[in-house]
């Protein structure tokens, strides 16, 4: 029996002895790391499918666990997440600037991501919240850009002020803490307010619009092993928050009855549509790779808002399988780039080129991740998308409906473009003596292809899973066959596709075979408009790649942020105000304020 | 042993170090271990002084809330006067005097023995100012100190004008009797003004940014840390058992707090220097604690006041220094300042984690508590408020620290002595504990403040 106190106990030893074995050796420290993640996965492997992990608490005091098949979920999904990622320390950390701390704090950082889904409590949650928040926050100004650390805070800690307003509110309503019992005894225009407070815990999170401008700017300049954290792990913690709120509070809103949602949830779901396209418009318009991921991270946010707000088991089900489906594709993707980086300097694509030639392992883990991410056949997306499309097309939301459909197709055009220039584009002088990642960082990265490949073609057991979860918040479960998954209109077999998928490959594979072999040349080899190209960078066509597109919206994209400065300059105007009013260098004005109240006092006792 | 000593031997050692300005410092510290002993071994309860019985003659009331504030006070200015000894080695006098002087004010059981108490505490807080020499500076504090206890002072002529007494049990039982709080408004508006200067509530503390914005590594921790605990104490005594506001007054100061909060953190997040960041971040904090009591929070607002006294030791510590050597406190010269300091910064950190209230440190554990009272006595919206102003009391902190660790431009080099490192750890280590093991914390209730005890044993 493993125990969640102990497991967690563990973790916080474990980060400090990765502290001092990080002081002495960075390798040592960082493999350290490893196995401590390691152990820490498989005894939740282990026990916790089975809910055979130990709640009991002997030694922590005031703290109190208990297992649930979602909380689980999360844990499992987020503790694979960190133990593919902290392979990629020992290559990494070493350059850090505070590098003993790197790992202590990626510790820290796990064990309380077990607390904050383990817990009944909302306090003890949002305590694991803010712990998740403060260690992870010293990681992000490791990376490119310290700033970056300071809006991931901010909107983290606005976020959980909100769950934590929320939960105040529960508290004097209900007059107790423990998780199940407060959601239940909401009612009246208070469970209006904690649901909209707990969705903008949930927003700031998962990036979702209107909070997203966190997500590319702390994705985008965090170290590189972090960035896949961030975005298959951290933000999933908002998707927990969203479900609390979405499944299991009932806001007294009124219903649309014609499509048979409250307005609460109808309101999340088109915020879930706004931020599948304002994601995937940005993703668009990016150069940068990883804060193209990051857009599109804000994407697939969308996505899973969108299936929890259809209150519906087959949506349910497709929001579940999207946590998994994204989680694993985005730390794939961001762990191809981060190898990328390791190995060029850079993630900027304009600057990359002919990658696949030198790392085609990692070009294969990228395609595989993207493909889920589209959500084509034979990957994970595809299964989840095509569960919540069903849920949505069964509901008849057109309007969600039409964003959903726009999230896919225009994902086909984000997810290749760095696909198309920086693994297969031309391949530049000063690529041509990098190597393919060393061994150590391809596990991960061929276990996630093979993941990436799992979920797509035998999704049975992982929804067998997903029912428990489902069941467990009281909605009736989906049918599932070995192979086959029945939705609102249709059957899927995952395996026949794939198969399908798979002879054609095959066939392809044939013909590349049987036809002429083409001729080799050099890269230079080439002319254009009747000039010897002298230059590779010159046949790069990765800048402004979609041009006409992007001017459709260029000036409407800078909004948000233009939006989130004016707030930060209204409060220094706020600062700057008191000080011209209380802070002023003549002393009369503190007197004349001294007056001020006492004469407003007397006039309030003769009135 | 009697309480009393704890006034009359930092007196007398002040006249004493005056002729003996070699030994002051070993006097200092002498009396102020003395002082320690003393209050764990003086019987607790009310103190008559000269045999006369309350409420005729000024008596002293000692119990656990005093005895808080008293071991946190004597301890803090024993510290600060050891880290000090070189630098500013002609203070010691001074620094025995304001010990006399706040100890007095924690024990008093009398409005206008109080009252004098404020006046002489106030001359060695201007005293110890003028180690900024900013002269202007503490001349304009001089003169808001001087308008804050005359304020008091009118205050307190008022009641006795009306009750004929200047015990405070006493006062607190007549009150009680007659029922008519209209004719209150005025002297308690007064009392808590002239209290409120001293405590650094808004819109009553302009000084506070010309002393603490120039201040150095005694004024520093002085005022922000020592004085800042011991005005908060004695404002929490009254707001918790005399002043007891009700209908106008309550909502006016609540709003007056409330602004406080807010405008206090807005002014920290528009300021650019370290030291201005701090000051206004205690200024929030000041009336954060002043909330809680006026909402009967006693005693986490107590555990708030010494968690904030050890955290503002240490911040204002680690800055005064480092502006000393670097020259300037602007945040982008400052920047780098714990790459080659990691244990100054590591503690610089926790004690600012602290203050955020970030969890495994001791903030986090008061300000969950407290805010656990707010909202069971319905106050959702100053949980609201004071989460809201949490905010961006993170985001500047953060900003902050994480300036402070990477640096910019040029590498800058601050030298911190042993004694300030081992000061520093103690503090981190005390915050760290107590956030990780609460259950000390949880030995004690808001009865610490036995006033209401009193008040019914004699009424």
């Amino acid at each position: 029996m493993a125990s969640i106190e102990y497991l967690i106990l563990f973790l916080v030893g474990a980060s400090f002895i990765g502290y001092f074995l990080t002081k002495l050796n960075t390798t040592v420290g960082s493999i350290f790391t490893i196995f401590a993640t390691m152990f820490v996965f498989a005894s939740l492997s282990m026990y916790g499918f089975n809910m055979n992990l130990e709640t009991a608490v002997n030694i922590l005091p005031g703290f109190s666990f208990t297992q649930t098949y979602l909380g689980f979920y999360f844990v499992i999904i987020i503790a694979f997440i960190y133990l593919m990622v902290s392979f990629f320390h020992p290559y990494y950390v070493g350059t850090y600037k505070y590098k003993d701390s790197y790992n202590m704090l990626f510790l820290l950082s796990l064990a309380g991501i077990l607390g904050a889904f383990f817990t009944d409590n909302f306090l003890q949650l949002f305590f694991f919240f803010e712990l998740i928040i403060w260690t992870t926050m010293f990681l992000i100004p490791q990376g490119k850009s310290k700033e970056a650390a300071i809006s991931y805070f901010g909107f983290s800690v606005a976020g959980s002020v909100a769950l934590l307003t929320g939960i105040f509110m529960i508290f004097s309503q209900t007059g107790t803490f423990v998780i199940a019992d407060g959601l239940q005894g909401l009612s009246g225009s208070t469970s209006i307010v904690v649901f909209a407070l707990f969705l903008i815990a949930a927003f700031a999170k998962l990036g979702a619009f209107p909070m997203h401008i966190w997500l590319p700017i702390a994705h985008g300049n965090a170290p590189h092993p972090f960035s896949p954290v961030l975005s298959g792990a951290l933000v999933k913690l908002g998707a927990f928050i969203g479900i609390l709120a979405l499944v299991n509070i009932a806001p007294s809103t009124g219903m649309f009855t014609a499509i048979n949602l409250p307005i609460g949830q109808y309101i999340v779901g088109i915020l879930g549509s706004l931020s599948i396209i304002f994601g995937t418009l940005m993703a668009i318009k990016e150069d940068d790779a990883k804060k193209l991921l990051a857009y599109s991270s804000m994407s697939h946010g969308g996505y899973i808002l969108v299936a929890f707000s259809l209150l519906d088991s087959i949506g349910f089900a497709g929001g579940f399988y999207h946590i998994l489906a994204h989680a694993v594709a985005s730390a794939a993707a961001f762990m191809a780039i981060a190898a990328v980086a390791r190995a060029t300097g850079t993630t900027k694509m304009k600057e990359l080129g002919g990658i696949i030639h030198k790392m085609p392992i990692t070009y294969i883990a990228y395609l595989v991740a993207i493909i889920s991410m589209a959500g084509i056949p034979p990957m994970g997306g595809f299964i989840s998308k095509w569960l919540i499309f069903q849920s949505v097309i069964d509901k008849g939301l057109i309007f969600i409906g039409i964003a959903v459909f726009f999230g896919s197709i225009g994902s086909f055009l984000y997810v290749f473009r760095p696909l198309a220039t920086l693994f297969l584009g031309q391949e530049f002088t000063e690529y041509k003596k990098i190597k393919e990642q060393p061994i150590i960082m391809l596990i991960p990265t061929v276990i996630l292809i093979l993941m990436n490949i799992y979920t797509g073609i035998f999704p049975a057991a992982i929804l067998k899973f997903i029912n428990n979860i489902i069941a467990e918040l009281g909605y009736s479960t989906l049918t599932i066959t070995t192979f086959e998954i029945t939705g609102h209109n249709g059957v899927l077999n995952p395996a026949v596709i794939s198969l399908v998928f798979g002879v054609g490959v095959v066939v392809a594979f044939i013909i590349f075979i049987l036809l002429k072999k083409s001729r080799k040349v050099d890269l230079m080899d080439t002319y254009t408009a009747a000039n010897f190209v002298h230059d590779e960078h010159l046949l790069h066509y990765s800048t402004d790649f979609y041009a006409p597109l992007e001017r459709l919206y260029e000036k409407q994209s800078h909004w948000m942020t233009t939006f989130y400065e004016a707030l930060k300059q209204k409060v220094k105007d706020i600062g700057r105000l008191g000080k011209y009013l209380f802070m002023s260098r003549n002393i009369a004005t503190a007197i004349v304020w001294m007056i001020v109240v006492v004469i407003f006092l007397l006039i309030g006792v003769i009135l | 042993m009697s309480i009393i000593l704890l006034i009359a031997v930092p007196l007398l050692a002040a006249f004493i170090s005056i002729i003996f300005k070699k030994i002051a410092t070993y006097l200092l510290v002498a009396v102020g271990i003395f002082n320690l002993v003393v209050l764990f071994i003086a019987p607790m309860g009310v103190i008559t002084i000269g045999g006369f019985t309350p409420p005729i003659g000024i008596s002293l009331l000692f119990d656990t809330y005093s005895q808080f504030s008293l071991v946190l006070i004597n301890a803090l200015i024993i510290i600060i006067a050891l880290l000090n000894c070189k630098s500013f080695n002609k203070y010691s006098g001074i620094l025995l005097l304001a010990m006399a002087s706040l100890n007095g004010l924690l024990l008093t059981n009398d409005l206008f023995n109080l009252f004098v108490f404020l006046e002489i505490a106030g001359i060695a807080a201007y005293l110890i100012t003028t180690s900024n020499k900013k002269p202007l500076k503490t001349f304009h504090y001089l003169i808001l100190g001087a308008v804050g206890s005359s304020l008091f002072l009118f205050g307190v002529v008022i009641l006795y004008s009306m009750f004929g007494t200047l015990n405070m049990v006493d006062m607190i039982i007549k009150i009680n009797n007659t029922n008519n709080y209209d004719q209150l408004i005025l002297p308690f508006t007064l009392m808590f003004i002239g209290l409120g200067v001293e405590a650094k509530l808004l819109p009553f503390n302009s000084w506070v940014k010309g002393v603490l914005g120039k201040s150095n590594t005694l004024s520093g921790p002085m005022i922000a840390s020592v004085y800042a605990a011991a005005m908060s104490f004695v404002l929490g005594r009254y707001i918790t058992n005399l002043f007891m506001f009700e209908g106008n007054l309550l909502l006016v100061v609540t709003v007056l707090l409330s602004l406080g909060i807010l405008i206090g953190e807005a002014m920290a997040f528009q300021s650019t220097k370290a030291r201005k960041i701090l000051l206004f971040s205690s200024v929030a904090q000041a009336s954060i604690i002043a909330l809680l009591f006026v909402n009967g929070v006693v005693i986490w607002a107590v555990y708030y006041i010494i968690a904030a006294a050890l955290s503002k030791l240490v911040l204002f510590l680690v800055i005064n220094k480092a502006t000393k050597e670097v020259g300037n406190d602007n945040l982008d010269n400052l920047q780098g300042l714990f790459s080659n300091n990691i244990l100054v910064g590591l503690t610089f950190t926790l004690a600012t984690l602290s203050v955020m209230g970030m969890p495994l440190l001791v903030g986090f554990v008061i300000k969950l508590n407290f805010l656990t009272q707010l909202a069971a006595a319905s106050q959702i919206w100053l949980v609201v408020i004071i989460l809201v102003a949490s905010v961006v009391e993170g985001i500047y902190f953060v900003r902050m620290l994480v300036k402070l660790w990477y640096k910019g431009k040029e590498q800058i080099n601050v030298k911190y002595h042993i004694s300030f490192k081992i000061v520093f750890v103690l503090v981190a280590a005390v915050l760290l504990v107590l956030g990780t093991y609460k259950a000390p914390l949880d030995n004690y209730d808001s009865t610490i403040d036995t006033v209401s005890q009193e008040v019914i044993n004699n009424g």
